[in-house]
């Protein structure tokens, strides 16, 4: 019984030796908060190390890997060293940021942290770099996929933007003698056709369709629609319909006004009144769209563009159409962006990393599987460039050209969380009000109403006009 | 105990019906790590993978360096259960076998370590193991299990160490034994049930640990299985397939430990048996 | 005992040096920024005394209160039920049938299932249509629920979902039987007592520390409650999920308001440590412990 004795009563000394050692670092150290800066100071110009942080899989890492071989080989002297952040980015990025160990370039969310972050002074104002770049400015890249905290305070640009749609199983409107829904903007379906096309195309277990007075809603087997509840969805139809989140100088809630109540009344009369699109509910019965249409849960649905890949992937005859219009036809364009820390010690070289990480040469395979569009502009108005990405491929069927490239560029609207100031605030107020609404236990106009004067509280104007 | 014939085939019927439910999670992971992607959110769901999709297993393992994830992952477990073991236990003995003042005001002082919630002080304990210079290593992760590996683990060994009766400790300072002696040779073998749970918990928890290493690491030489499993999740959908896959595989280990470790714990101890 | 201060002190030193340089440190820091607006992305942070407690408990902060309701709805539903239910499963676990060593695998096996896998099984089981739980009720004509969607059967689901989960606390109950001495079973049996009488006088009695232990953790653990609403609910609908910590961490990191974050922690420190204490004072009573020390 010695032996153990001796080597615990060991482990307890080196153990005491060793918090001794420990709570005297801590000592020392507090008074310098610069001994933790310790990736920008490889000052000298032959060395340069850019640190970069981001998100994703994978297949959505590799393009950034790919840019990033292009940029070292043509910046011989600078190294990228890549930080991939696998979940939880923002609580990783608040830490970092909280010990003053930040990357020079880092990929941000509009939704999260990218404004709280901008509006205390962590980003460059790239629009000083776009003024005076020769090969990039605003009019070469896709509309909407800049992020500015005020006009002419850019934070951040988008490498693959996204745009809403309408996808659908080709053979669901064969078998049923149904034109598809057209993909020529011009030829839209207005909602009113929209519904009708929807009612014709759910069908309960007995056979009936929802425009059959004999239709049992509650045994739905196959939906006409789906309109999932996700901001990012329904913002289309307000947009199209006139509407905002916000009004026009920024002063006042905007989803209390009647083009915007309009457009959540229809869509909530959609689950609730025509039973052709799932409620939240139901919804959660409907896997995710390129399952939904293959296994005929779904006849058509809107869905951001990236839903294509997973569509190629499936494998039967799916196509995209534009979505129905309330008004004007206008589509959402969603995406992250690529923002510039402050703090770099190299911005021209994080700069030329940051167009370098925009090519869509390096991230042609995302490009090509379906999961992303590209951000320089010429690579929709260019045949040679746009054939790349959109011809002879599966997750590119025939009414892609028509129904997303033309309609990015020229219907696209920006996401409000790019423009609505304090927008998860007015969210977290929103969304309980609308849970009601897409449940028809209240109306539209009764739920936005019975929230305006708090909602009003939390409004603190628009990103994209001057004060 | 000896239970009647009747008891125990109620028992046995009960204890069925429960394991039916709690397999489901289980199940579930593994026919999802051999489907194909459409195949895994069908709905109602299907239970046989048709087909087969043994590629998933390879591919999730290949496209991500997992051996590097696993050789982390296991320097960290492995130390971090010694420490806990060896701390814990003395640690408790001392809250629950030696009388000294202040003794019950001080381990309610150490009680309080767990109310807190983490998400406030998460960013000071971050701040503090960056100023001692050890971001980015395992030392964070490791070194507090050789600090009493954390209160729960104390507490729970303080209450097996309580019942276990006075006489015990009496009959061995008669005979001169002191209390390091009492420790070793009395109240450790006959906890070893309750120590083989803390151990038990203690892998588990640095094997799945995800927040601890999202924090304090930052180059992926680093990193651990918890971390490359959160890499599979995209931007707008997730690989469920490959996750799937590589979830599959991280788990089956604490299958096996735990299966291994359950048997330390099935037989009662005797304590007339010790005593001799 | 002789000495007893300074072994005391001695065996007991990583845990309590432990505590001093790895957490006491960080309590401390959060109990200051919750007298100030501290938020990390900014570089000035201002001292701004108690009115982060006063913006709390003033009302103006209603979701401060609701979360809090919410918080309590989940411990009193949760605490009993993860006691009673591992209590039971870990007496039927302790019979001496065939295959024990795989039973008790199972009933371990949901909490080692990472939780984004899990979480999809939750989402089919208790979904109002197609789920698994609802088609079994509307064959036995009992009525069904739309579970984790509908406002009134959110908390209770939750409370559901979570009690797969209780395996630790099963195998601390079976490390607690496991350590009662067979004599006294005998000591009954001998006395013609059956089943009853053994589990009422000597099971039970035997087990109140281990029982003890499972309250106080169960009772800090549900506090704390935030996995579910992050994976699982995000707090719907109509907020009816929103557990006190998610809502915490959503103020303190998505809202990057760390101060005002920090003073909702510390008034959740206080309600556990009352809560805590409690437990602890009335340990007197009914924990009984073979040692004959006090608790």
């Amino acid at each position: 019984m010695s032996q153990p004795r001796k080597s615990v009563f060991i482990t307890l000394a080196l153990v005491l030796m060793l918090a001794a050692v420990l709570s005297a670092c801590s000592k020392s150290n507090t008074a310098s908060p610069d001994t933790s800066a310790s990736s920008g100071n490889s000052g000298s110009k032959e060395n340069i190390k850019l640190r970069m942080t981001v998100w994703g899989s994978p297949e959505e890492v590799a393009p950034y890997k790919k840019a990033i071989q292009n940029f070292e080989a043509k910046h011989p002297s600078v190294k990228v060293e890549l930080q991939h952040i696998a979940a939880d980015y923002d609580t990783k990025l608040t830490t970092m940021v909280a010990g003053n160990d930040v990357p020079d370039i880092a990929m941000m969310e509009s939704g999260t942290i990218a404004f709280p972050m901008a509006e205390q002074g962590k980003f460059y104002n790239l629009q000083e770099f776009l003024d005076t770049d020769a090969d990039i400015s605003p009019d070469t890249l896709v509309p909407n996929i800049t992020y500015s905290l005020e006009p002419g305070n850019v934070i951040g640009i988008g490498p693959g933007p996204e745009s809403f749609a309408l996808f659908y199983n080709e053979d669901i409107f064969k078998d049923a003698g149904i034109e598809p829904p057209p993909s020529n903007v011009a030829d839209a379906w207005t909602w009113d056709e929209f519904v009708e096309v929807a009612k014709k195309l759910t069908v309960d277990t007995n056979g009936k369709t929802a425009a059959d007075p004999d239709f049992d809603p509650k045994k739905i087997k196959q939906y006409g629609a789906n309109i999932s509840t996700w901001w990012g969805v329904y913002s289309n139809f307000i947009y199209s319909n006139g509407g905002d989140f916000i009004s026009a100088d920024g002063k006042t809630f905007g989803l209390n006004q009647p083009e915007a109540v309009e457009a959540l009344q229809k869509i909530s009369d959609l689950m609730n009144v025509h039973h052709v699109s799932p409620s939240p509910v139901q919804s959660k019965n409907i896997p995710a769209t390129n399952v939904a249409l293959q296994t005929k849960k779904v006849a058509m649905t809107v869905d951001g563009q990236w839903a294509s890949a997973g569509l190629a992937q499936s494998k039967f005859n799916f196509n995209v159409g534009v979505m129905p219009v309330m008004k004007e036809p206008v589509t959402t364009v969603v995406c992250g962006m690529f923002s510039i820390f402050k703090s770099t010690k190299h911005p021209q070289e994080t700069w030329e990393l940051l167009k370098a990480l925009l090519d869509p040469e390096a991230s042609i395979d995302m490009l090509t599987a379906g999961t992303w569009m590209p951000s320089p502009k010429d690579w929709y108005t260019d045949p040679a460039l746009l054939a790349k990405w959109t011809e002879n491929l599966e997750a590119r069927p025939s009414g892609y050209k028509e129904a997303i490239v033309d309609v990015i560029l020229t219907k696209g609207h920006q996401t409000p969380t790019g423009y609505v100031k304090n927008f998860n605030n007015i969210m977290d107020l929103v969304n309980p009000a609308l849970d009601k609404v897409w449940l028809g236990q209240q109306t539209a106009q009764e739920a936005m109403d019975s929230i305006a004067a708090k909602v009003q509280a939390q409004i603190k104007g628009r990103r994209d006009i001057k004060e | 105990m000896r239970p009647s014939k009747l008891s125990l085939t109620a028992g046995y019927g009960a204890l069925i019906l429960i394991s039916c439910m709690f397999i489901i999670p289980f199940v579930w992971l593994i026919r999802s790590s051999l489907m194909n992607l459409s195949q895994i959110f069908t709905m109602p769901p299907e239970w046989i993978p048709k087909p087969f999709q043994w590629g998933n297993f390879h591919k999730a393992l290949t496209v991500l360096p997992f051996d590097v994830f696993f050789k982390n992952t296991l320097i960290i477990v492995v130390t971090v259960l010694v420490g806990t073991v060896i701390t814990s236990s003395i640690g408790a003995f001392g809250f629950s076998r030696i009388p000294w003042k202040g003794r019950d005001a001080v381990f309610a002082v150490l009680m309080t370590s767990m109310m807190l919630p983490a998400a406030v002080t998460m960013i000071p304990s971050f701040l503090g193991w960056q100023m001692m210079g050890f971001y980015d290593t395992l030392y964070p992760l490791i070194v507090p299990a050789y600090f009493g590996g954390g209160i729960f683990n104390i507490f729970l060994l303080r209450q097996f160490y309580l019942t276990i009766p006075r006489d015990f400790d009496e009959a061995a300072y008669v005979d001169g034994a002191n209390y390091w002696q009492i420790y070793t040779r009395i109240i450790f073998p006959l906890s070893r049930s309750a120590i083989i749970v803390v151990a038990l918990f203690s892998f588990l928890a640095s094997w799945n640990d995800f927040m601890g290493p999202l924090i304090y690491l930052k180059s992926d030489k680093w990193f651990t299985l918890a971390l490359g499993l959160q890499m599979f999740q995209g931007t707008y959908t997730a690989q469920w397939d490959l996750l799937m896959a590589a979830s599959a595989t991280v788990v089956l280990p604490c299958v096996i430990v735990f299966l291994a470790g359950q048997r330390y714990f099935l037989e009662g101890i005797t304590l007339t048996g010790l005593k001799g | 005992m002789r000495k007893g201060m300074f072994y005391g002190l001695l065996f007991t030193a990583p845990a309590i040096l432990g505590f001093a340089i790895f957490t006491l440190g960080p309590m401390i820091a959060s109990l200051v920024l919750s007298l100030t607006d501290y938020n990390v992305f900014k570089e000035q942070t201002a001292f701004v005394g108690v009115d982060n407690y006063i913006r709390l408990f003033s009302g103006e902060d209603e979701l401060f209160y609701k979360s809090l309701g919410i918080t309590f709805y989940f411990v009193v539903l949760r605490v009993p039920a993860v006691i009673l239910l591992s209590f039971g499963i870990a007496l039927l676990l302790n019979l001496n049938v065939k295959g024990r060593a795989i039973f008790r695998t199972i009933i371990y096996l949901p909490s080692i299932v990472p939780a984004v896998a899990s979480a999809m099984i939750w989402m089919w089981l208790l979904n109002p249509d197609l789920g698994l739980i609802n088609s079994l009720l509307s064959r036995l004509h009992l009525p069904t629920s739309n579970w984790l969607y509908g406002e009134g059967s959110v908390i209770p689901s939750v409370v559901l979902t979570t009690l797969w989960g209780i395996g630790s606390t099963v195998i601390i109950f079976l490390a607690g039987l496991s350590g009662i001495p067979r004599q006294y079973y005998e000591a009954i049996e001998v006395d013609g007592g059956g089943w009853f009488r053994k589990l009422s006088h000597v099971t039970v009695p035997m087990v109140t520390p281990t029982i003890f232990f499972n309250t106080i953790m169960t009772i800090i653990g549900s506090f704390q409650v935030f996995n579910e609403a992050y994976i699982l609910t995000q707090g719907g609908p109509n907020n009816r999920s929103l557990f006190y910590v998610f809502y915490l961490w959503r103020t303190g990191f998505r809202d990057a308001e760390m101060g005002y974050a920090s003073a909702l922690a510390w008034i959740l420190f206080v309600i556990i440590l009352f809560f805590t204490f409690i437990v602890f004072r009335t340990s007197k009573s009914w924990v009984y412990y073979e040692g004959g020390d006090r608790a």
